[in-house]
């Protein structure tokens, strides 16, 4: 008898993943400090700047990039577009993640963070900070729901899968309605500050704006993750479906544009667009990567047929739509400016975040990444769902 | 029954010598550690060359604001406001998300940015005294001040107070009273000889900054159940006209095999 004895190596981790858990690692130890010793000590928010990166980086731009969870449950359940079925369950995915990572971010950032379910009990109808935190929580609720089948069909328990996709429309117009809310609000968050926002980005029709630039983001998104997916998880990509969603990406962005447009002239603020200095530079960057640079490269056939050109493509528009977050809720916010014997709580009025506030956030999307991966390699997120006889 | 008063200060910049006894008397009444302070005196420091020289202070904390921004804008109702004017801060019911400090015009609420959560972290500001005007007290800033810089008093009463002091003494002020309309009207009435924004204070409207917020807010609820009515129907229709492509194909092709067999 010929015994042949495989030795696996016990501990076989690829370095992306050592290098991910670390950066969890120092995020979760720089967290500690901050619960020990106050927000102050890792970060360089002050009376002045009192949110700053997490804020822009984990609220605005995570909530922002995870807005294709609602659009393709949208496509595939409500407009019955099946041909996308094998986009949802990625998309779902990502949403699931990308609000965990908000979740958690706040739950760095918060003052009281063993007191975030207050906002459960004790409600100020008139803030639009109370809309947006009911809306997340049961939007996390929602797609856990929708991700559900993905898991039980994974432990092979296909009763609680068929059970769950049974009852799922009415869970996927609720995921939809809270979705739009809560994409919309966060520009409303910032319409209390009409005198500390600059004027090309404070309208009471930031909700509008931001409603309309979440979808071009969710659809770049998709396009990005199933890319970049499609190269490293190694599996055939659904490029004729991709190339149908980029085809949609140039008419939000156009439609966008005229909406953007419309309103600085309607507002007479179009004298800013060359006269605000640093903050007319930021306002073009954000216009020309975010919607006209995509706008021109999605309308082209050979680049939305080429997998690399979607990936830029969908990249640049990611860039530029970051940069409108960061705008809108960082950079063109100014505080009044200092003034004298102004005592030490008042003084700091500039703002740059600190390094181990970056490093939370990257340690919290490392844990994102991270999971994603866990999950496309233990459950059937590529696969398309199972047919179960009650679907017609 | 009797009627409410509502209570207001009133400072007048050309009597401040900021010797800042207020925000001494302020944080021993209160119990504030030595590295926080609720007032902070701002101002313009000197101005001009020798002799022509200029200086004002002004004795900055709580405007508490008729309609605060603060009160509207916390997701957990830590803000009210009293009938008698003080704007008051519930740190028990506050989760330290901060929305209030970028809400408010004038950057008051300030954070323990020190403490963690052991300790908790809170936000701190001007609470008009409540301990001492409710036994009929005036507010530690205002009962100590040397000069009379800091009156306090009913609303209706300082407003005429302040307006006879422009009238009698055209020359020495510009000739409006901060805070009578600003941001809907203040309880925190200013009086000066330079222009407001060089004591610090921002440019504002009669229109509270929280009114465009509160608007848009108030669509919520009925789109909400708009938009949820629009999407059912759409997926009903949807799934309806699906259903009856699908049958007519299959009727179509039922029709077709029957028409093949009787052939």
């Amino acid at each position: 008898m010929n015994l042949q004895i495989k030795i696996h190596p016990r501990f076989h981790m690829k370095p992306l993943v050592v290098i991910l858990l670390a950066l969890m690692g120092i995020a979760f130890i720089i967290a500690m400090v901050r619960y020990a010793n106050g927000i102050g000590t890792i970060s360089n928010l002050s009376n002045s700047y009192p949110w700053g990166f997490w804020i822009s980086f984990d609220l605005f731009t995570g909530v922002a990039i995870s807005s294709g969870a609602f659009l393709m449950a949208a496509v595939v359940y409500i407009f019955e577009l099946k041909k996308f079925r094998p986009l949802v369950r990625p998309s779902v995915l990502t949403g699931f993640l990308g609000y965990t990572m908000v979740v958690i971010a706040l739950l760095v950032d918060l003052g009281h963070p063993e007191r975030i379910w207050y906002m459960m009990i004790h409600w100020n109808h008139t803030s639009v900070l109370l809309e947006i935190g009911i809306c997340v929580m049961s939007y996390l609720a929602v797609l856990a729901i929708e991700f559900a089948p993905v898991v039980f069909e994974g432990l092979k328990w296909q009763k609680f899968a068929h059970f769950i996709h049974r009852f799922i429309m009415p869970f996927v117009i609720l995921g939809v309605v809270l979705s739009t809310l809560h994409q919309s609000s966060l520009g409303s968050l910032l319409l209390i500050q009409p005198a500390k926002l600059h004027p090309l980005w404070w309208t009471p029709i930031l909700p509008i704006l931001f409603f309309v630039s979440a979808i071009s983001i969710g659809l770049s998104m998709i396009i990005f993750e199933s890319t970049l997916s499609a190269r490293y998880f190694h599996r055939g990509l659904e490029i004729h479906l991709l190339d149908k969603l980029a085809k949609v990406i140039p008419i939000v962005l156009v439609v966008y544009l005229v909406i953007k447009f419309s309103q600085l002239t309607i507002a007479g603020d179009l004298k800013y667009l060359f006269t605000g200095g640093l903050m007319s530079v930021l306002f073009w960057a954000e216009i020309l990567i975010g919607t006209v640079t995509p706008t021109i490269l999605f309308s082209t056939k050979r680049i939305r047929q080429s997998a690399n050109g979607l990936l830029l493509s969908s990249v640049i528009l990611l860039l530029g739509m970051i940069l409108n977050r960061f705008n809108v809720s960082w950079f063109g916010i100014t505080h009044p400016d200092p003034i004298t014997y102004l005592p030490a709580f008042m003084s700091s009025v500039h703002y740059i975040p600190s390094l181990p506030e970056v490093l939370v956030s990257i340690g919290i999307f490392s844990a994102g990444i991270l999971a994603f991966g866990l999950a496309v390699k233990y459950l059937p997120v590529f696969e398309a769902e199972e047919h179960h006889g009650t679907e017609s | 029954m009797t009627e409410i008063k509502h209570k207001t200060f009133l400072f007048d910049a050309t009597r401040c010598i900021d010797c800042r006894a207020c925000m001494v008397a302020c944080s021993v009444e209160n119990k504030i550690p030595m590295n926080k302070t609720r007032i902070w005196v701002a101002g313009i420091g000197l101005k001009g060359e020798y002799p022509n020289l200029e200086r004002a202070s002004m004795v900055y904390h709580c405007m508490h604001c008729n309609e605060p921004d603060c009160l509207s804008a916390c997701p957990v109702g830590a803000y009210s406001k009293r009938l008698d004017g003080p704007v008051v801060y519930n740190p028990k019911k506050c989760i330290g998300c901060r929305y209030c400090m970028n809400a408010c015009p004038f950057g008051v609420p300030h954070f323990d940015w020190d403490k963690g959560l052991i300790e908790g972290a809170f936000i701190d500001k001007c609470t008009m005294c409540p301990q001492r005007i409710d036994i009929g007290l005036e507010p530690a800033c205002v009962a100590t001040c040397p000069t009379e810089a800091l009156k306090f008093g009913e609303r209706d009463d300082l407003l005429k107070y302040a307006h006879d002091r422009l009238a009698a003494q055209p020359a020495r002020y510009v000739n409006h009273v901060y805070g009578e309309t600003e941001n809907g009207g203040t309880s925190y009435f200013i009086l000066s000889h330079v222009p407001f924004n060089e004591l610090g204070l921002p440019e504002l409207s009669s229109r509270p900054v929280k009114d465009v917020s509160e608007e848009v807010m108030g669509f919520t609820i009925p789109f909400a159940l708009g938009w949820g009515a629009v999407l059912t129907g759409l997926a009903a229709g949807v799934h309806l006209y699906n259903q009856k492509k699908e049958a007519d194909a299959r009727k179509l092709e039922t029709s077709e095999s029957q028409a093949e067999e009787k052939k």
